[in-house]
Order: structure tokens, then sequence, then C-alpha cells
């Protein structure tokens, strides 16, 4: 077993640091390996940093674990759920694609652009059949050329997941997989589990699950691309003024020498 | 390389349905299969005698014809291990692998690999590897118990001249299939292994036997030069292969196209190509009722060569596949060729894996999938956002991207039809009452088509705060409200 695998709660009853390790007898070179239960855990791989300071500092190694699974809750679909993604998305896009597995909806390439990110490394994968979209995530993970994967499902069940946590451990890519909130009740073998509703000018997150103590109450991440609250601000110079639309051309009225 | 069961094989290959089976040649048993011999069916009984043994067991006529065709197919898939491969006599393939030996990572692993490919194929080898053509096909050919130190194929494979020389000492004269008729003579004078023919007067035995027989073994011991026609691959691949039985799932299928892969796969390497596109025909019922075969075209987006990324692609394509007739023929053709661009090795490796890794993922996923399931954006200059929300099958060849629109308030999802909402105290609802917080953005187009649209987009926000993009639609007096996008 590896040092870094040795994960021992340890009780710190108000005594020294090292001393209840000592009691367990480990030498005195392991003790940074001893994780205590009041300190943030750590992942074995690289950690993205979402982007979001609070977030970051929520999560062990600051940021997004790459080569695990992260459930992400959401109360439903389209609550800003890609834009607390965006900025892991854009360190990603600059060398590695991002695929999409089953969308709930279709994914507008306009936004994309908008975000600054290059088209070209999205990829939309449609799958009519839940198998179809568990086993293009397992060869998109296997394959390892994307970095990062969005898998969306309503239901799945608990084998699926820890092959799907499997799959991703073998890989150095961020997989989040979005299910809606009522899975928050289930078991899961994901390392890290946020529920996510929306909130007033950004998105409410509460950590369910994650290397370290329960953290209660919910974190409430202001989403830097608020879009109507940006478009009011700089599209409008004038006040607008409701006025009758100009008279309606209906299809063909106009011949063709006019024009 | 010796096929020792080459006349069963090529009627039943491996992957076959086992069964007993039995091949005669005219009235003897030439060979059977495993299930008939331990019926007590031997070599060399009689027709009736497995008539009266097994009565279950089916008689096959050999047919020379099928074997040779055979014999020609596995030399085909060995082509793709080096370019020289010979065909030689009694169901034996002659490779010159001095060349390949440092590429293949030495003599152990490419005989594995070897054995692995020809196992694949449906025939079991049994390899000999010496410094001398003949002396190698003497060991390939020699019966596992006279080899020194009992059975096992460690003693089939000799690197060394000196070794050659001792280890073909010890084998029985009569392998050689030019002092076959001369065996009662030889073993009248005391002569059983081959280091007892050498020590006998070369000149006396030369006029008593056949002379073709002493220059076979002087070659053996590489004391002649050996002169050997190498097979040359076609210029055209096209193999076809009739399926020992019926198959009525396409998975099963796999198996006998497989065959053909390798087999394939040789072609390609001796040719140093690639393969673009190939098709795949099944063949069904021929006759009066005939059947029209079953094209399977796969195409790739980047020419391959690889086996293995072949079989995968087919067998995704085959598991999505519903036979409509049982299969009894398949014919496999390169339709498209291209030139063997071979890898090129960087001293550190990218994190995300080459380009050739992406395509084919991309490759695989479609395979399954369907081309109109893994897309990429293709951005189109249009106004109406149903329009210019294009997706593009990831495996076409990319046009360079156009020059994209100024970022524009656009939703990350889409709705793919427009949701009519519902009105309550004037205004739109849908989950809770929508609140405009964005001017208007007026899209106004297709008049020159019939698929006018005139439209005022909002930014609109529900009661529990998230942001739907919706449209009023200017169509005469009545306002109708659609929802049709949702930032996400």
């Amino acid at each position: 077993m590896s040092a870094s695998l040795l994960r021992i709660p340890i009780q710190d009853a108000g005594g020294e640091a090292g001393r209840p390790a000592q009691a367990a007898g480990l030498p005195t070179e392991q003790l940074a390996n001893v994780w205590r239960a009041d300190q943030l855990g750590s992942w074995q791989s690289a950690a993205i940093p979402s982007g979001h300071g609070a977030l970051d500092r929520e999560l062990p190694n600051g940021g997004w674990p790459t080569a695990a699974l992260t459930e992400l809750m959401l109360q439903q679909s389209g609550i800003g759920e890609m834009r607390l993604l965006q900025p892991a998305f854009s360190r990603i896009a600059k060398h590695r694609p991002i695929a999409l597995v089953q969308p709930p909806y279709l994914p507008q390439a306009a936004a994309w652009v908008a975000w600054r990110l290059p088209a070209e490394q999205l990829l939309w994968i449609r799958t009519s059949r839940a198998v179809d979209a568990l086993w293009a995530a397992e060869q998109i993970l296997r394959n390892g050329s994307c970095g990062a994967l969005v898998l969306w499902q309503t239901h799945i069940r608990h084998e699926s997941l820890r092959r799907l946590h499997l799959a991703a451990q073998a890989s150095d890519m961020l997989f989040w997989l979005l299910r809606p909130l009522a899975a928050a009740q289930d078991a899961s073998p994901a390392p890290l589990r946020l529920c996510l509703r929306p909130a007033a000018g950004g998105i409410a997150a509460k950590i369910l699950k994650r290397r370290g103590p329960q953290r209660e109450g919910s974190l409430f991440l202001p989403l830097g691309f608020a879009p109507a609250l940006r478009f009011v601000q700089k599209g409008s110079h004038h006040a607008p003024v409701d006025r009758r639309a100009p008279a309606v051309a209906a299809a063909r009225s106009v011949s063709p020498a006019l024009v | 390389m010796h096929l020792p069961s080459l006349p069963l094989e090529a009627f039943r290959p491996r992957w076959s349905e086992p069964g007993r089976y039995v091949v005669v040649d005219r009235l003897q048993v030439l060979t059977a299969s495993e299930e008939a011999f331990a019926a007590g069916v031997r070599v060399g009984m009689r027709r009736g005698g497995v008539g009266m043994l097994c009565p279950d067991a089916v008689l096959l006529e050999h047919d020379a014809a099928k074997e040779s065709a055979a014999v020609d197919a596995v030399a085909l898939s060995l082509l793709q291990y080096t370019p020289e491969v010979a065909l030689a006599e009694e169901a034996s393939l002659l490779l010159d692998v001095s060349a390949s030996l440092r590429f293949f990572g030495g003599a152990r692993a490419l005989c594995r690999r070897v054995r692995e490919s020809v196992l694949a194929l449906g025939f079991t080898p049994q390899i000999g590897m010496a410094p001398t053509a003949q002396g190698a096909w003497l060991l390939a050919r020699a019966p596992a118990r006279t080899m020194a130190g009992g059975a096992g194929i460690r003693q089939r494979r000799v690197l060394r001249i000196d070794t050659l020389s001792r280890r073909l000492d010890a084998l029985p004269c009569t392998l050689l299939p030019a002092l076959r008729p001369f065996r009662e003579w030889l073993e009248g004078i005391g002569c059983r292994s081959c280091g007892d023919l050498r020590k006998l007067p070369r000149a006396g035995l030369k006029r008593r036997t056949n002379p073709a027989a002493l220059d076979a073994l002087e070659r053996a011991y590489g004391e002649a030069t050996e002169l050997l026609e190498w097979v040359q691959a076609p210029e055209t691949f096209c193999a076809k292969l009739e399926l020992p039985d019926r198959i009525e799932h396409a998975e099963a299928v796999l198996f006998a196209a497989r065959r053909l892969l390798l087999q394939m796969t040789g072609w390609l390497v001796a040719r140093q190509r690639a393969i673009a596109c190939f098709v795949l025909a099944l063949e069904h019922e021929r006759g009066r009722q005939a059947i029209a075969p079953t094209l399977l075209e796969i195409k790739l987006a980047e020419a391959a060569w690889r086996e293995d990324h072949l079989t995968r692609l087919l067998k995704e394509r085959l598991g999505r596949l519903v036979l409509q007739a049982p299969v009894i023929a398949l014919r496999l053709e390169a339709a498209q060729t291209e030139a063997m661009a071979p890898p090129t090795e960087s001293l550190f490796p990218e994190p995300g894996g080459t380009p050739a890794d992406r395509k084919r993922l991309l490759e695989l996923l479609t395979a399954r999938l369907g081309e109109d399931n893994v897309l990429v954006p293709a951005p189109h200059a249009a106004h109406r956002p149903e329009e210019a929300n294009r997706w593009l099958p990831a495996t076409l060849p990319r046009r360079p991207a156009p020059a994209c629109p100024p970022p524009l308030a656009r939703p990350f999802w889409l709705l793919a039809a427009p949701i009519e909402l519902i009105m309550r105290d004037q205004r739109p609802f849908y989950g809770s009452p929508l609140r405009i917080v964005s001017a208007m953005e007026r899209v106004e187009c297709g008049w020159e088509s019939d698929t006018l649209v005139m439209r005022n987009y909002f930014v609109a926000q529900g009661e529990e705060e998230a942001f739907y993009w919706i449209y009023r639609e200017r169509d005469g007096e009545d306002v109708r409200w659609y929802l049709h996008g949702l930032f996400a």
C-alpha cells in the first residue's frame, strides 16, 4: 500500500498535532501523509481551479479534481451550470476538446463563441439510449484525447457509476456527471458531489460530499456573466420605447424586380 | 511454419463450432477433429472403420484447391511481419525474418505475434526457427515427441548454426519427402536419423536414392545456398471466405471477418498502403432463392492499417446491423487506399494524445452511434438562431472556421422546438411569472423564402432567478410568447 493512500482519522482531543499519531505507532516521516478529520483532504491527481475563489477554498487541492467522477445535482437544467464550469472549460479548451454527452437541450455554439472559447473544441454526442451514452462516456474516458467530459443522466445504476468512476480514475480528464436533485439521496462512489440551486446573481452550491469535513450551509457563487444585466447596460443607450412595428411584409409580397 | 491440421482447418477453422469431423483422402483418413480422435478415429483408418466407430461423424473429402487457397491467405496476412514469405512443400510457409527481428522486439516476441495472427485466422501453426530455411522447415515439420528433451516449442527455435546441426542430427531422415520412398531400405541398413545419413558415403547414396534429398540436407545444414521464390502481394485486394456454417447473428460474423481483415492488413503493409474505405459484403442465399448481399461500407476519417482498430470499428458496425437472412459467405474489398504515413514519434508525448488518437475516438463513436450523432459546431451566418446553430458530423473533413459573428447574448441551451408560453396577468408564465430584464433584440428575416419570422427576443428571469430566452411573435394583433432557450 502506498503511503499516500493512508487515511486514518485521528481524534485530536486538545493535544499536540503529532502525539496521537505517535501513539498509533507511526514513524515520524509518515506523519505528513496522515490526514486529520478536521482538515481538507487532497486528490492524488492534479486539480484544475474552478475559477470561483469561494468554491476553490472549499475543494481539496483548490479545484475540480481530474481523474475522478464529480457529480453535480441540479434543481433543473439551465440554472447556470455551464457558466459555473466555464472558467474550467476555458482552461482546457486551449489544448484539448470538451465532450458533451446526451445534453438535455441543443447546445448553442454562439454562446460558446461568446465566451471566447474555440468552437472546434466542442464535441456534442447525441444518443437515444442511456446505454449508448454510458458506452460513449466510457470510450471517451479510455481514449483520453478529450480534456473534459460532461455527461447528463437522469437514472443511473450504481454499477454504472462505479464503472464510470473506475474509467475516470484511469484517465487524466475532468469528468462531471449532471443529475437531477433527487439523486442526492442515493449513495455514490464519486469523491465530490455538489447540489446546485439558482440564486440571485449567481448559483448556490451545497457540498454534499468531499474529502474533508462536512460543510453545513450552501456557498453562494456569483457568476461573472449575467447575460441580462450586461445586455441592459451595454446595449441600451436609449430607453426602450414600445412602438408599433413597421408594416408587416408578407412572404413573397415584394416582386423580385424591385428588390 | 507448418500447418499440421490444414486439411481439416481448411473446412472447419478453429473458431467454427466443434464437432466430429473426419477428412478422408479417397479411402483413408487423413486427419480428424479432436472430438473424432476421442471417439477412436485414427489417421490411416479406412472410411468404413470410421462409419463403425462414430456413425454421426461428418466425412469431408480432401480438397487440395481449398488448402492451397488457405495457405495463400495465411501467406498474405503474414506479409505484415516480413516482405519475404515463400510457400514450401507440405502445407508449410517460409518467412525470412532476419530484417524484422529488431522491429518486433526479438525472436520470441515475433514468434508470439505470428502465432497469434495465425490462430486468429483459424489455423494451428507449428513454428520452427533456424538460420537456414530448410532447417527451419525440418524443425517445424518434426513431430513433437522426437524432439530432444521432450515436447515443447522451445526446442523448435534455434539461432546458431552449430546448435542447428546438433538438433538436425537427431531428427529422422524420412522427414524429407524425397527420401520417403526409400524408408525400408534406409531402415534396413540402420540409417534412421539425419546424422546417420550424413555419415554414409555421398556418391553411393546419390546413386541409390534421390539426389534431391541430399541437396535438401546440404541446404538445411547451411552447406549450400538456398533460392526461394517470394510471394508477391496482388495489385488490388479482394478476399472471399466461404463460411463453414450459416451465421444468423451479426456479431458472429466478426470472427470470420477478422480473418479477412488480417489478410487485408498483411496486404496493406506489403504494399505500403493505408486503407481509407473498405466494403464488407455479407452474401446470403444463392441460386433460385438468391438474396442480394448486404454491403457494409466503412469509411475512415484518417487512413489506417492497424488491424485492432479496424476490428473495433467493424465490431461496432456489426453490433448495429440486423441480418435479413443467414450469411453463407463474406467478401472484403479494399475500396480506397492511400500511401501509408508512418507515425512520427515525439520525444515528449502530448497529454491529450496524438491527433490520430482523437480521430480514432471519433471514428469509434461514429461507428456505433451513427454519423448524425457525433457532432461539432459549424456556425452559420444566419439571423434565425435555429439556423445559425448548425452542427455537422465530426468525421467530415473540416473546413476553415468562418468569420465568427460578434458575440451576442445567446443562451447556451436552445430548445429544439420553441414552447408556447401561457399568459397570466398579461405576463408570460413558465413555472413562475417571467420578468423581462433586457432590451429587445429583433429578428426579422426569411421573407425571400416562405419561412418568414418576425420575433422580438428578450431575456427574462423567473422567480427562482434562472434566466430564460423568450420571444414575442409579431404576427398581427394577438401577442404570443415562446420560450426558446435557457441561459445555462
